[in-house]
């Protein structure tokens, strides 16, 4: 009879990176190429230790605020490495400026007030548009300043509009300057809002830091269904969408009409899955901790006009851009003219803020446009229709409005952009998309499901997420192992970054 | 945007008042500020967190990882009717991978000048290395062969090669440069395939190259893709396409070109340089080049640095050699035939 083996010499490659110190320098160190995600699933099983660890002084305020901001400067050395201390220095001049802002009065208020919202854009103007301004400087007069070699730190874009926020809302009197520079740096560096966002109101969160939520078996299983919900979204469908919309947008020129229509419709859901699956994360993981942040998304392209729109896509940044850009403008309280213009400027800020480049001027005077002239029609022709068609055609009419828009946000020219434009307009033919149909099945059926979610009504949503509840604690071990399987069945080998991770 | 929600003036006394009062002076956090619905909680009055249940949550978490890790270290795959059920990506070792899978070079065999009818033996500005032996290496490969040693100066192959060039988009810039060095030595582009997209699984498991080999019948190919790879994990599955496209190439003096790397890869170079016959891959990685406007394919500038380093690379150092002085005159135009096709119409398998 022969002796039963067992090979279990591939154990040993269990504790195989625990004995290789590239392990442990890729753990603690800081890689360009390992930035931290929030679906890397390195950072994910750090998370559950960490947490573990969060449980112990999880009661203890102090504690817990400081093992908090010590693994939020952490998670932000792993993705931006040395620019740590900028962000560092840049929570101290805040804190110390806000200070100052609330002593004085009168003109040197004011005069604090613009230095200080001077200093915060500089690091953003610096890092993001430098070379911008560099290439339009030298086109326009001809001069040969050399582009700078700049590396965005990540999360810029949207901590220094925290920052700002901080500042005006200490100006306006609208919260007192903290006197406390670690509730400071806590509400800033808080981990699960600090690389995209939603960008968060101090008055919004200051107040949480030392009255969490309770965290029960309810609040567990929203969180982590949140957490789940997010990567399913990002991995599973808009990593998948992604590769289809990398091909065309390489050379849209060789794609026929109906491929680079598909492309448009495959991005318009990728940005939103991306986005708002990311979100969805960050809720997910700031709530298991305790700490409720506001909703991103609320089914923006189920509406039915371009306003209504602004109010559900990317919220915390449109209400950002509403209460520090349009209404300190003027908002509609200086005629009609200036309520166009301003709500002009508003939208290029909005797009200059996505990127250093004229397409998203352009994208952001787009939505501009649309929002003026949806404002001036509703003004000429104030019908409160709500019947089924009106609100449908609405809502088809905006949703290719914004398709037709993402496609400047995603093409990489100008050039590129009306060639996918000329294609759709001149070279879409219904057989090509019965051919899409035959070839890429796979794709279609994403896109088509992309869409049912997309639109899915709210409502309906919820009823299921509530049905969740009665799902026992001790399951959801199994829903994420079931969750994660599909991601890895489904895995881009090639894993996107966060669309919004560098904005 | 909102166009009727700023009826509050931003320094109104009324709103300020009312969001002042709901934030205490002494303990200014302790407190729900300016009156934001808050969310709907189902905690009791003086219920507390449970740190029991914060443990389980961090444990649902790791815990599905680390059995996914574990699975994904042991050799079984497991499966769910017909379902194979992947591993975690990206885990490997990748040298162990790709040495496991690494299949022997076929051994080329010593030829002589008296075996050969195509060598230029009267070149006045190259002399032959290595005595009277000249590897050729496009038939019999069953008696063996030494290598040349990559220090020699220059290798004296003056043959007027048939080239064929083949690559994802960054060959259609690289075609320029090329052409500018084929026509300078008497060489000749027969063809450009440009497929677009294209990755190590379209070359590899398509039988592409086989008919434009069989229909062009070139004397050197010239290799050039990967850019769509440099985040891929599944370095596996590829290092099997790249040893079926590797197999695809023998009997003809090729250059395989790495990618234009624009960032460091997952390990795509490694497995394409392991699949490579040796001395045959060109690592461009360690160039730095100027970018076009994507940031990601190199820019007019950028093609022509790559393919100078390229040039004197093939006709020092690489194994198949030949002659590349750089040209007098650059930017001449473009006259082969270009086939581009776009792996999204076209995967070819």
């Amino acid at each position: 009879m022969q002796p039963i083996t067992v090979d279990i010499n591939w154990l040993n490659q269990l504790f195989a990176p625990l004995r290789d110190p590239k392990t442990w320098e890729s753990a603690f160190g800081y890689s360009t190429k390992e930035p931290w995600f929030f679906t890397e699933f390195t950072f994910l099983a750090v998370f559950g230790v960490f947490l573990v660890f969060y449980a112990a002084l999880v009661q203890k305020n102090t504690w817990r605020k400081i093992y908090l901001i010590s693994f939020s400067l952490f998670f932000y050395y792993k993705s931006s490495g040395p620019f740590l201390g900028l962000f560092a220095l840049m929570i101290l001049s805040d804190y110390l400026f806000a200070l100052a802002i609330e002593k004085q009065k009168g003109i040197k208020k004011k005069g604090l007030l613009w230095l200080s919202l001077s200093y915060s854009l500089s690091f953003l103007l610096y890092f993001k548009y430098a070379n911008f301004f560099i290439h339009n400087c030298n086109d326009l007069l001809g001069t040969h300043f050399t582009d700078r070699d700049l590396f965005l730190p990540i999360g810029i874009s949207f901590y220094t509009f925290q920052s700002i926020s901080y500042l005006m809302d200490v100006y306006r009197k609208e919260i007192p300057a903290t006197r406390n520079v670690s509730d400071y740096a806590f509400y800033m560096t808080f981990f699960p809002h600090l690389v995209a966002g939603p960008i968060v109101r101090a008055k919004d969160f200051l107040p949480q830091i030392f009255t969490p939520q309770i965290i029960n078996a309810s609040l567990y299983k929203e969180s982590l269904l949140r957490i789940l919900t997010g990567l399913l979204k990002k991995l599973f469908i808009a990593d998948y969408l992604g590769k289809y919309v990398d091909i065309v947008h390489e050379l849209p020129a060789n794609f026929s009409g109906a491929e680079n229509v598909l492309a448009m419709y495959a991005y318009s859901f990728q940005i939103y899955f991306d986005f708002s699956g990311y979100s969805d994360i960050a809720i997910g993981i700031a709530l298991m901790l305790g700490y409720r942040l506001k909703e991103n998304f609320d089914n923006p392209y189920a509406s039915s006009n371009i306003t209504v729109f602004w109010r559900k896509w990317h919220i915390s940044l449109s209400s950002w851009l509403r209460d520090y850009v349009y209404i300190p403008l003027g908002g509609n309280r200086k005629g009609e003219f200036n309520t166009y213009l301003f709500l002009l400027i508003t939208m290029l800020v909005g797009g200059f803020w996505h990127g250093a480049d004229w397409r998203f001027i352009f994208w952001g005077l787009s939505h501009g446009l649309a929002l003026a002239f949806h404002k001036a029609w509703m003004q000429l022709f104030p019908s409160k229709s709500t019947r089924w068609y009106s609100q449908v055609f609405g809502t088809i009419l905006t949703f290719h409005f914004v398709g037709f828009c993402w496609i400047f946000f995603r093409a990489t020219s100008f050039g590129s952009a009306f060639a996918s434009i000329e294609q759709i307009a001149f070279h879409t033919q219904w057989k090509d998309f019965a051919g899409f149909w035959i070839s890429r099945q796979e794709m279609a059926i994403m896109i088509l499901v992309a869409a049912f979610i997309a639109f899915f009504p709210p409502q309906l949503k919820e009823r299921i997420f509530q049905k969740t509840q009665v799902l026992p604690t001790f399951t959801w071990i199994l829903w994420v192992l079931i969750a994660l399987q599909i991601i890895i069945q489904f895995k881009d080998d090639v894993v996107q970054p966060f669309i919004y991770f560098q904005f | 945007m909102a166009d009727n929600e700023d009826q509050i003036t931003p320094d109104s006394p009324e709103a300020t008042s009312a969001k002042l009062n709901s934030i205490s002076s002494s303990n200014e956090h302790a407190r729900v500020s300016d009156g934001e619905k808050q969310p709907k909680s189902s905690a009791t009055p003086h219920e507390k967190s449970s740190p029991w249940l914060i443990i389980w949550a961090g444990l649902s978490i790791s815990l599905p990882l680390l059995l996914l890790y574990i699975y994904s270290c042991s050799p079984q795959t497991l499966k769910l009717g017909q379902l194979e059920l992947k591993q975690i990506l990206g885990n490997q070792d990748i040298d162990a991978m790709l040495a496991a899978l690494d299949e022997p070079e076929p051994v080329p065999v010593k030829v002589t000048h008296d075996s050969t009818s195509n060598l230029a033996r009267d070149s006045a500005d190259f002399t032959p290395a290595f005595g009277g032996t000249i590897p050729i290496l496009n038939k019999n490969y069953h008696q063996p062969f030494v290598l040349p040693p990559y220090e020699l100066p220059v290798f004296a192959d003056t043959t007027k090669h048939r080239i064929l060039l083949i690559g994802d988009s960054e060959s259609g810039g690289l075609r320029y440069p090329l052409n500018d060095y084929c026509l300078a030595n008497g060489h000749k582009i027969i063809l450009s395939l440009e497929w677009y997209s294209a990755t190590t699984f379209n070359f590899g498991r398509s039988d592409t190259i086989q008919k434009i080999i069989a229909k062009y019948k070139p004397t050197y190919i010239f290799l050039v893709f990967g850019l769509n790879e440099l985040y891929a994990r599944d370095l596996k599955a590829r290092k099997i396409a790249a040893n079926q496209l590797a197999k695809k190439l023998r009997g003809i003096p090729y250059a395989w070109i790495g990618p234009a790397n624009w960032e460091e890869d997952n390990g795509i170079s490694k497995v394409f340089q392991s699949s490579a016959d040796s001395g045959a891959y060109f690592l461009t990685k360690k160039l730095t080049l100027t970018r076009a406007g994507d940031g990601r394919h190199p820019d007019v500038q950028g093609y022509r640095v790559w393919m100078d380093s390229i040039a004197t690379w093939i006709q020092t150092s690489s194994r198949y050699k030949m002659l590349m002085k750089p040209p007098r005159k650059r930017g001449r135009p473009f006259r082969a035939p270009v086939i581009t096709i776009n792996a999204a119409n076209y995967r070819g398998y």
